[in-house]
């Protein structure tokens, strides 16, 4: 097999991800980013325009979101400099979200490389289950860094197996376990190596924890791939180069940038988060809350299949019988999801700090789906009728769930969870924060007078701003700061912020909503107006 | 010796088909629930029948509590009667309330409506006929609480407490010379006195406790404490006293040395 089919498969992610953004609204974090890239814009054109102002302003406009490093955020900037700016040919937030899309398709080519060592139906399969549930499918769309990071650890793992020799191009020479590969590998992939990891540094943070996954992997592999392993290693020394170059914020006063950047994820506040009826606020988090909520929001065929990749996984280290390439694959999902298994890390956000998981999981995923369709189709199905049977089972829920919730990914749950509306009778996170606005943004612009105020609750003003932007939201309608200020309010539902629709009937006057955003009954955004307002009840 | 080998080959065979059965099987149940989840919940036409039924056969002093409390689409609906969210159905205060219209959805995921109705009778309710309106159940509940003989706060203020909305008013938190005081006149019997700090600062724990002293005719008949709120404790705290029958001057006065929260109250009396 060549690289034709993951190429293929990352084009299509490209184009269902850019075909079903537009009703994707604007998470909390993602209006800061916007924010951010318009900054990192402005000194884009200025380096284009008086470099050396450039070099000595940094400060002033990479200081904006200082605790995450800048390269997708300057992504987002460069994409809407070309695409919004200069050619004029795309929206806002399309422009800044083309470069997520850009990871997702990453995400994908790398997923069906890894997967392609095992099958080329394998190779078809992993990034199909990762991406067939609502929760990915959602993030993929964001302007942030969570998938971003997400296929920069795959990518870091693929070109760490390519720069070691245990994973090639042509995926019918699978380095058996023990052996060294004849030829030594050229200096390039280990260059690549070190850039791509750079690259993930230059991301997020979760790349931190990459060095000691690969130095445990090298440690672990056969001698003669260990000491070809450790020889790679150094190359990581460039992760710092490129996360420097980067991010002009570090170009002056390194130290404490750093210093920010590290001290802000070490202090991070703690969100409330709703779990099985408790208001989780603080350590000790449940040990086993980022299993428990992968089995609730994610579909269930995936569930099983990823919990079974898992299980084979443990049981293959457990026995020896994990290639390298395998062994790198749990060392890396394992990274992605343990810190969060501490009880004291963040736990907010649903699943999208532990995605990586997820996506390391899938190509074990997809091999036994590619398994048991080759086992019936040796009791005499036919093989392309069973990889059918495997595909349609393991990815029909997921699509339904897509099909039925999207773009309001983050209230999506799973059959175990009893969909929507079970896990609002479990106790679980409704939404977070404010993304599902969109749904009642119609409604606003068509009943609400000129110039009227509306307490958009949970929608910053950086989001609020970005859908007048978009041409989502009437240029006319205003901010309000709590409902004593407004004539309309949309409340999104969220445990933790349940005062504020008694204070909205307070001060209306009236307990009946105007209207609402309700997915299978359950209260996403409820829209309140004063009496004798257009759209009032 | 073919012949022989030959069924438990094909049982061999057929049992390499199990994994993409099972798979298959799990696809299958996966998109039935999927598929059948809407056809469980109910639509519009079923909420406007069942809020249609209350404005028929509803009196002055009935109330709709929603089950699963998270069912508050019914909120557009049903304009013609006050809707309550309680979670706890057994212990939760009705006050003024004589029959209880539980409107729920039975065949929600995890609705547990058996629960919500063990509840109500665990505190007496006698239960009414149930009435379906496609994917809702209507039924009636006579509370049989005491007579409430006097609001001393408005019951059309609501705040939320524990996650719940309350009818509660708000009163100032004043210092300890200083207290916020709420002041009513109303008619003796048992005194039902419920407050709780409303929000997110109730989980505040480092802010200290709030007090509330009542008075009667300027004399102290009880304290209420209200401590911030550590799961699962309740925050919203209660106290019930008699008070001497006839009209009377009742004062709540309330006081922390933490004041900058908000805080909410409710008192009634009732028949003893």
């Amino acid at each position: 097999m060549t690289r034709r089919l993951p190429l293929a498969l990352a084009a299509l992610t490209f184009a269902a991800l850019f075909a079903t953004q537009s009703g994707v609204g604007f998470v909390r974090d993602e209006g800061y980013y916007f924010e951010a890239a318009r900054s990192y814009e402005q000194w884009v054109l200025l380096l284009l325009r008086a470099p050396a102002a450039a070099l000595r302003d940094t400060g002033r406009y990479w200081s904006l979101n200082f605790e995450h490093p800048g390269l997708a955020k300057l992504l987002f900037a460069l994409s809407h400099l070309v695409f919004t700016t200069w050619l004029g040919w795309l929206p806002d937030t399309l422009a800044f979200r083309l470069p997520a899309f850009a990871f997702g398709a990453l995400l994908t080519y790398w997923l069906a490389m890894l997967a392609a060592q095992r099958s080329r139906a394998a190779a078809v399969f992993a990034p199909a289950l990762f991406w067939g549930a609502e929760r990915t499918f959602f993030h993929g769309h964001l302007a942030c860094f969570d998938v971003p990071i997400c296929a920069l650890t795959v990518g870091v793992g693929v070109a760490w197996a390519r720069a070691i020799g245990i994973l090639e191009s042509s995926p019918s020479t699978v380095t058996p376990p023990s052996t060294l590969p004849s030829t030594p590998t050229p200096p390039r992939r280990s260059l690549f190596f070190g850039f791509l990891f750079g690259c993930a540094l230059a991301v997020k943070h979760n790349a931190w924890l990459l060095p000691a996954v690969l130095l445990v992997h090298a440690l672990l592999l056969p001698a003669g791939l260990r000491r070809r392993a450790l020889r790679t290693l150094p190359w990581l020394l460039l992760g710092p180069i490129v996360l420097f170059a980067a991010w002009p914020l570090l170009w002056h006063d390194p130290v404490r940038h750093l210093s920010d950047w590290v001290s802000f994820h070490a202090h991070h506040v703690h969100y409330a988060w709703y779990y099985f009826g408790r208001e989780l606020r603080g350590p000790p988090f449940p040990i086993f809350y980022p299993l428990a909520l992968l089995a609730l929001v994610l579909p269930l065929p995936q569930v099983i299949l990823f919990a079974a990749a898992g299980a084979k996984l443990l049981w293959d280290f457990a026995h020896r019988a994990l290639s390298p390439l395998r062994l790198l694959e749990l060392g890396l999902a394992g990274a992605a999801i343990l810190p969060f298994m501490l009880r004291t890390t963040p736990i907010f956000g649903g699943i999208k700090h532990w995605l990586a998981f997820v996506a390391l999981l899938a190509p074990e995923a997809a091999h036994l789906l590619a398994g048991a369709a080759g086992l019936a189709s040796q009791a005499g199905l036919p093989r392309a009728r069973a990889l059918g049977i495997a595909a349609a089972a393991a990815l029909l829920p997921g699509l339904w769930q897509i099909a039925h919730v999207h773009p309001y990914g983050t209230s999506a749950y799973g059959e175990l969870a009893g969909g929507v509306p079970g896990a609002a009778s479990l106790g679980m996170q409704r939404q977070y924060w404010s993304n599902n606005v969109t749904a009642v943004l119609p409604w606003l612009n068509a009943h609400a007078p000129r110039g009227a105020r509306v307490f958009f609750h949970e929608v910053n003003p950086e989001s609020y701003r970005a859908y007048q932007q978009a041409g989502m939201l009437r240029a006319d309608i205003q901010y309000a700061s709590g409902p004593w200020d407004a004539q309309y309010a949309a409340l999104q539902w969220h445990r933790e912020f349940r005062d504020r629709e008694p204070e909205t009937w307070n001060a209306f006057g009236t307990r009946t909503p105007a209207t609402g955003f309700y997915l299978d009954e359950t209260p996403q955004v409820v829209v309140y107006a004063r009496p004798g307002l257009p759209g009032a009840p | 010796m073919e012949d022989a080998a030959a069924p438990a080959r094909r049982r061999s065979d057929r049992a390499r088909a199990v994994p993409l059965l099972a798979i298959a099987a799990l696809g299958v149940c996966a998109l039935v629930f999927d598929v059948t989840l809407p056809l469980r919940l109910p639509g519009d036409a079923d909420h406007a029948e069942a809020a249609a039924a209350l404005r028929v056969r509803a009196g002055p002093r009935d109330a709709v509590q929603l089950w699963p409390p998270w069912a508050e689409r019914a909120r557009m609906f049903i304009r013609t009667l006050p809707v309550r969210t309680e979670e706890d159905l057994r212990a939760a205060d009705y006050p003024g309330v004589e029959r209880l219209w539980l409107l729920a959805m039975p065949r929600a995921p995890f609705a547990r409506l058996s629960r919500a109705r063990a509840a109500l009778r665990e505190r007496g309710a006698i239960a009414g006929e149930e009435m379906r309106f496609g994917g809702l159940s209507l039924q009636p509940w006579d509370l049989r609480g005491p007579r409430v003989l006097s609001f001393l706060t408005d019951p059309r203020e609501e705040h939320e407490i524990d996650y719940v909305p309350r009818q509660c008013m708000q009163v100032r938190i004043g210092p300890p010379p200083d207290p916020g005081t709420l002041e009513a006149r109303g008619l003796g019997g048992v005194l039902h006195v419920r407050a709780g700090i409303v929000g997110e600062r109730a989980y505040q724990v480092a802010r200290g406790q709030v007090r509330v002293e009542v008075q009667i005719d300027g004399a102290p008949l009880a304290t209420l404490t209200v401590p911030p709120t550590v799961p699962p404790e309740p925050g919203w705290r209660r106290i019930e006293v008699a008070a001497p029958s006839g009209e009377h001057a009742f004062a709540f006065r309330v006081s922390a040395r933490d004041a900058d929260r908000p805080f909410c109250l409710a008192a009634w009396t009732t028949a003893p």
